[in-house]
């Protein structure tokens, strides 16, 4: 810090960030020459609902709260570690539909995002814009699942609805008409003049940061680390449908890491995911869409289980795992840990941001996706206003030994 | 340079947006939907809903048999017992009585439309209509309460 | 008794621009939004939603934030009004000469569109935030950006119509007036000013500061830089001076390049009573306006993403230079008569 820096703090309520967290920046003239992240500015206390009011079935509607657009993702992660600590199988179907439902989500999440990042460099008609595409896929889901937005489809051993011929019709014309506005999409988003002077080189993040940082997600592919968990541990039905990772040296034939890759990236992805579904939709076999339809008897059996599991999903945004502990007797969770993916994508905005200028700060914080409130984990409450806390990283060491021994005891 | 292009089209391509309930929002909902019921304006029509939307809980009283079962799953806890004020005949081991048998209320403001409640239901009494204007001022609001007695 | 009807006049008409400009402006605003909605594949907000705008923030309390240096934060706003209400006398509109017109009106015109950015930038490190710091920075650098290849604009053509007709004003808008550039000049001299045109055109996107070079606003960015601290009645200042800077970027380039007027051609035909020309000439002059509102401030703002301050001076000192230098040298060659 010297007299020709000064500090630009962004946030917690800026128009750049769409969720409230802290950035602040030491800035010379229009050049970041420090940056700093404070987070949790929106806890919840959603693991601590679950831990204490809720029981198993409540709680897939919570994780379906943690994040209003990967609200497949969360509850999905969730199903997957009861079903773990149950040692419940999942009927064929069920795993089919639910990939097609994350699919669904995937392509509603990546055009909201890619909306977002256009607003972000003040590009508003291409804002507008796909945010008008993404109608078409909003009504589908509409349609498949009952509304909009919270899907409600998850359930501990399946799923909740099935896909019959009226909704599978009525994917397939909207994959359709993705596989028809794609070169639309692409053409706006990736030979756009303006677009690719904001976007290329900036925010560049090299394979050995993402890889340090443990970046996940788009972020992390388009760094050009091959990292899927659709890919590396298969889930769902993709192991069937031989999904591969994308890296933006697929479209361009190099990687720079910076916003414009992931941007490739994200819009293959797209079509990767309508492939998906098409894909998924051919091969859907018959039967059972839930392992256990009786609910009160599926309550009964969350209530006499022991175990825990872990569930671990591709969410839109990167890797998500919930950890679940359950313990006889007690209807909510024992334990419950959600490490959604922007816990991963926040730290590598420092490299990304510094030697930046001020004005690639929105879109290099967009270009991660970030979601504020799937971050937040922990909020320090002070009622003495002036007193300044500072957790050491011993100190969080001590208190994450205290907490694994407390649930090893099952204490 | 896509976009050049495109806003041009664009501007002669007619609106994206759904015109739901008027091309501009009326300034006074109340006073729009009363010049409605005159017939002095016209209302645009919503997105028509899908087929079971998860839209405004429906409750058939009648079939209740209070058994909790959508208590106990409601994740935002949003419906409760209540007691009949009504007594009725219950026939039961000890013969015929009367009593006031168990009921629920449920507030639809706390309502998450996740539905679990109506499948959970061993009667089928409650269901998802495809209402979903419950925009309202007052979270206690007469619309808003579900109890099968309105 | 001829002075004090004169000086009645002047005033009068002051007032009447006034109003007549504020009006108008917003007017182009709303008809600005509309467009750029339907641009953008929605509806959009109405016609009079920026005259509503202003209402609500003359309503509005005017927040003094408390590191704020009052006076010059109080002041910048109306001397950015007024200093655009002040170049309108300067330049005619329609038919009517200009009301303080003569000889070097355009210098003045051009100092005074500085004023405006100047009271911004004032405005904004008075504010004392430190977005508006950053924004008022911005205006700085995208001033002195634009400025250069909008003087080479303005001056090439002074210097052009001067030789042609060195017995009139050189620097004045009523020569301009007199002799349309485009009569005046032969194929490579039209190809310049045609040049020039695009160059003048992208310059009052920036001198309005819309998207490709919105930095000093870029709400994403420095949520809305400059003018972050302003609120109620200082705001609409703002509001209003932005309103009239399109009429009178707009009344400057139709001074330059398009100095037509409808009634001279009609009365051709058939004999039109003066009041009814100069309604004709004032309406033809407010087509025009908006015709170019779309162009450079519209169809741009729509269509591109914003620029970061590096590119932006890029665009202007290299880009635009060079436009300029190439229509300034066909410019100099069609009035050397090689071809």
């Amino acid at each position: 810090m010297n007299d020709t820096t000064y500090t630009i703090p962004v946030g917690p309520v800026h128009p750049a960030l769409k969720e409230p967290i802290e950035l602040v920046l030491n800035v010379e003239g229009e050049k970041i020459v420090g940056v700093d992240v404070i987070c949790s500015q929106v806890h919840r206390g959603i693991e601590w609902l679950g831990m204490n009011r809720n029981n198993t079935v409540q709680n897939i509607y919570l994780s379906e709260r943690v994040c209003g657009i990967c609200n497949v993702c969360h509850p999905y992660c969730m199903v997957m570690a009861v079903e773990d600590a149950l040692g419940m199988e999942v009927p064929e179907r069920a795993n089919y539909i639910r990939t097609i439902v994350a699919e669904l989500e995937r392509i509603h999440s990546h055009l909201l995002w890619a909306g977002v990042a256009a607003h972000e460099i003040g590009f508003d008609t291409v804002f507008h814009y796909s945010w008008a595409l993404r109608e078409e896929i909003m009504d589908t889901i509409e349609y498949v699942t009952g509304n909009r937005v919270t899907k409600a489809i998850m359930m501990v051993g399946g799923v909740r609805r099935d896909i019959d011929k009226d909704r599978r019709e009525r994917i397939e014309k909207a994959m359709e008409y993705y596989l028809q506005h794609f070169h639309k999409i692409e053409d706006i988003f990736l030979h756009d003049k303006t677009i690719k002077m904001r976007t290329r080189n900036t925010g560049i993040l090299t394979k050995e940061d993402a890889l340090k940082l443990c970046a996940v997600g788009p972020l992390a592919r388009a760094s050009g680390v091959k990292k899927d968990v659709r890919q590396d541990m298969p889930y769902g039905a993709y192991a069937e449908l031989d999904m591969r990772a994308i890296t933006p040296d697929m479209y361009t034939g190099e990687i720079v890491g910076d916003v414009y890759d992931r941007i490739i990236v994200r819009l293959l992805e797209v079509k990767q995911s309508v492939e998906l579904i098409k894909g998924a939709l051919e091969n859907m076999p018959s039967g059972p869409i839930l392992s256990e339809k009786n609910y009160v008897k599926l309550l009964s059996i969350l209530k006499r289980a022991e175990g825990e599991g872990i569930g671990r999903v591709e969410a839109p945004r990167g890797e998500d795992i919930h950890y679940v502990r359950l313990e006889k007797g007690k209807e909510s969770f024992l334990s419950w840990k959600i490490r959604a993916p922007t816990y991963n994508n926040v730290l590598p905005w420092i490299p990304m941001l510094l030697g930046g200028e001020i004005a690639d700060v929105p879109i290099v914080a967009a270009s991660t996706d970030p979601c504020m409130s799937c971050l937040n984990r922990v909020t320090v409450v002070d009622e003495d206003k002036n007193k300044k806390y500072e957790i050491t990283k011993d100190y969080m060491h001590e208190q994450s030994l205290k907490k694994t021994r407390r649930l090893m005891r099952n204490e | 340079m896509a976009m050049l292009t495109e806003v041009w089209k664009l501007v002669f391509k007619r609106p994206f947006t759904n015109r739901f309930p008027a091309k501009y929002a009326p300034k006074n909902v109340h006073h729009f939907l009363r010049r409605v019921q005159e017939g002095k304006e016209k209302i645009v029509p919503p997105v028509p809903t899908p087929p079971n939307f998860r839209g405004k809980i429906e409750y058939d009283m009648d079939k209740c048999v209070g058994c909790g079962l959508c208590i106990k799953v409601c994740p935002t806890k949003a419906i409760e017992f209540r007691q009949c004020e009504k007594a009725e005949i219950l026939h039961c081991k000890e013969g015929v009585k009367l009593a006031t048998p168990l009921k629920i209320r449920i507030y639809v403001s706390r309502c998450c439309f996740c539905a679990q409640c109506t499948e959970i239901c061993p009667k089928k009494c409650l269901s998802m209509s495809s209402e979903f204007l419950l925009a309202n001022e007052d979270k206690m609001a007469k619309e808003l309460i579900v109890d099968g007695l309105h | 008794m001829n002075e004090i009807f004169e000086i009645f006049s002047a005033v009068v008409g002051t007032f009447v621009l006034g109003a007549f400009s504020i009006l108008f402006g917003l007017s182009v605003k709303g008809i600005d939004r509309k467009i750029s909605a339907r641009m953008q594949w929605r509806i959009g907000s109405p016609l009079r939603q920026p005259f509503r705008d202003v209402r609500k923030l003359l309503l509005k309390e005017s927040v003094l934030p408390k590191n704020a240096v009052s006076w010059i934060y109080n002041s910048s706003p109306v001397i950015s009004l007024a200093s655009l209400l002040t170049i309108l006398l300067f330049i005619p509109i329609g038919s009517i000469p200009a009301l303080l017109g003569g000889s070097g009106d355009i210098i003045v015109v051009l100092y005074l569109l500085i004023i405006p950015s100047i009271a911004i930038i004032i405005g904004g490190y008075s504010s004392g935030s430190p977005f508006s710091s950053v924004g008022a920075q911005r205006e700085m650098v995208l001033l002195i950006s634009y400025e250069l290849p909008l003087a080479m604009v303005i001056f090439t053509l002074a210097w052009r119509l001067n030789i042609l007709y060195p017995s009139y004003s050189a620097l004045s808008f009523e020569t301009f007036q007199k002799f349309p550039i485009w009569n005046s000049v032969s194929f490579l001299g039209f190809i310049g000013a045609g040049i020039f045109l695009i160059v003048i055109l992208l310059v009052t996107t920036a001198e309005l500061a819309k998207v490709p070079f919105d930095i000093p606003e870029a709400e994403t960015e420095i949520a809305e830089g400059v003018y972050v601290e302003y609120s109620g009645r200082n705001y609409a200042m703002f509001y209003l001076a932005d309103a009239v800077k399109i009429v009178v970027l707009s009344a400057i380039i139709i001074a330059i390049f398009f100095p037509y007027n409808l009634s001279p051609l009609l009365s051709q035909y058939y004999p039109v009573a003066p009041w009814l020309g100069y309604t004709i000439d004032i309406l033809f002059f407010m087509f025009k306006t908006i015709i170019i509102a779309i162009i450079a401030m519209t169809f741009l703002r729509t269509s591109l993403a914003r620029l970061k301050i590096d590119q932006i001076v890029k665009v202007y000192w290299f880009h635009l230079f060079t436009a300029s230098l190439i229509a300034m040298i066909l410019i100099a060659l069609d009035t050397m008569g090689v071809f």
